[in-house]
């Protein structure tokens, strides 16, 4: 009953915008994960490796909810180019969610692709 | 002019757009932008424009921060313009949003109601009453001319008060437990029990 899109008509364009932004809380916490970092270097760390931003304003509100849910702290830092940043850095609760995600995250895409590879004729299914 | 200047512009919509929060979290939310926007255009050769496009429509990033505040705010407030509000965001994302939101509204109205009552009672004493007739059961005022006749007497203001306090708390109460289900809507498809729900349905 809750929230299976039963009935539901999205196009392949909103379930891709709502997969990549149902991902971005976890992988935030995974950037954060060595240490603290800002805005704008935590986009680019997902840009490197991800692509899972789509628009660069959707990080800043997940951020934000993320400090209210006590999962990171933040502070404002001075930087050499003259204006002040604001960090952020996991803490303990946000360290134990994080890994508590990721868990769950890989149960759940390792069913998933067992599942969906001979949709696109992949091997990964019979060599299993 | 500083109306010309995209960035202010765009912090400025920003600021309205944000005003049901504290000052310290919009202000705060304001200068983490401005210092995203300062970083970008230093380091990454785009202008402020470019920066801006990034960011997105100014409404949507309003919006989805007002989305998590607001009901937050809301799930511990006994303000029922603040949970009317939390409600109404929650009615424009769908049917359950908007099943909530009535029964907000009429539980409200009602309250007020009979505080309007209460209130109105001693002022037209002959008027305000509740009136049973035949084809009638009506709190409020006569209709002159239906037959009906006044029950509650000199209890009527005790009876509306109490009626009408506890309609406002019965609601308020009842939106406090709603309102957690909207977050839980919201992320469902992504929520961890909902991964475990469809792992198990794909092995």
């Amino acid at each position: 009953m809750f929230g299976n899109g039963n009935g539901r008509e999205d196009g392949p364009e909103k379930w891709e915008a709502q997969l990549r932004k149902g991902c971005l809380e976890l992988a935030v916490l995974a950037v954060l994960r060595p240490g603290r970092s800002y805005g704008l270097e935590i986009l680019r760390a997902l840009e490197e490796t991800s692509h899972l931003v789509l628009s660069e304003g959707t990080i800043y509100p997940i951020l934000n909810r993320l400090r209210q849910d006590s999962l990171v702290t933040t502070e404002w830092v001075e930087s050499e180019s003259g204006h002040p940043r604001k960090y952020y850095s996991l803490t303990a609760k946000g360290r134990e969610r994080a890994a508590q995600m990721a868990k769950t995250w890989l149960e759940f895409a390792d069913g998933v692709t067992t599942l969906v590879s001979p949709l696109v004729g992949s091997k990964k299914r019979s060599a299993t | 002019m500083t109306n010309q200047d995209p960035l202010e512009a765009y912090v400025t919509t920003l600021r309205s757009a944000l005003s049901g929060m504290t000052v310290t979290d919009r202000e705060e939310i304001v200068e983490e932008i401005r210092s995203h926007v300062a970083d970008r255009v230093s380091t990454s050769g785009l202008t402020v424009e470019e920066t801006l496009q990034r960011l997105g429509p100014v409404d949507e990033l309003a919006k989805d921060y007002m989305s998590g505040a607001l009901v937050k705010r809301a799930r511990t407030s006994f303000s029922p313009f603040l949970i009317l509000r939390a409600t109404f965001a929650w009615a424009m994302t769908g049917v359950h949003g908007v099943a909530a939101f009535v029964i907000a509204v009429l539980g409200y109205a009602l309250g007020l109601g009979m505080m309007i009552c209460a209130f109105l009672k001693p002022l037209f004493p002959e008027q305000i009453g509740l009136w049973i007739g035949p084809d009638l059961f009506t709190f409020g005022i006569h209709p002159s001319d239906v037959p009906a006749r006044e029950v509650l007497g000199p209890w009527f203001v005790q009876v509306t008060l109490t009626i009408g306090i506890l309609s406002f708390i019965v609601t308020t109460v009842i939106m406090r437990r709603l309102l957690p289900r909207f977050k839980y809507w919201k992320k469902a498809a992504f929520h961890p029990s909902a991964h475990r729900r469809v792992a198990v349905q794909a092995n």
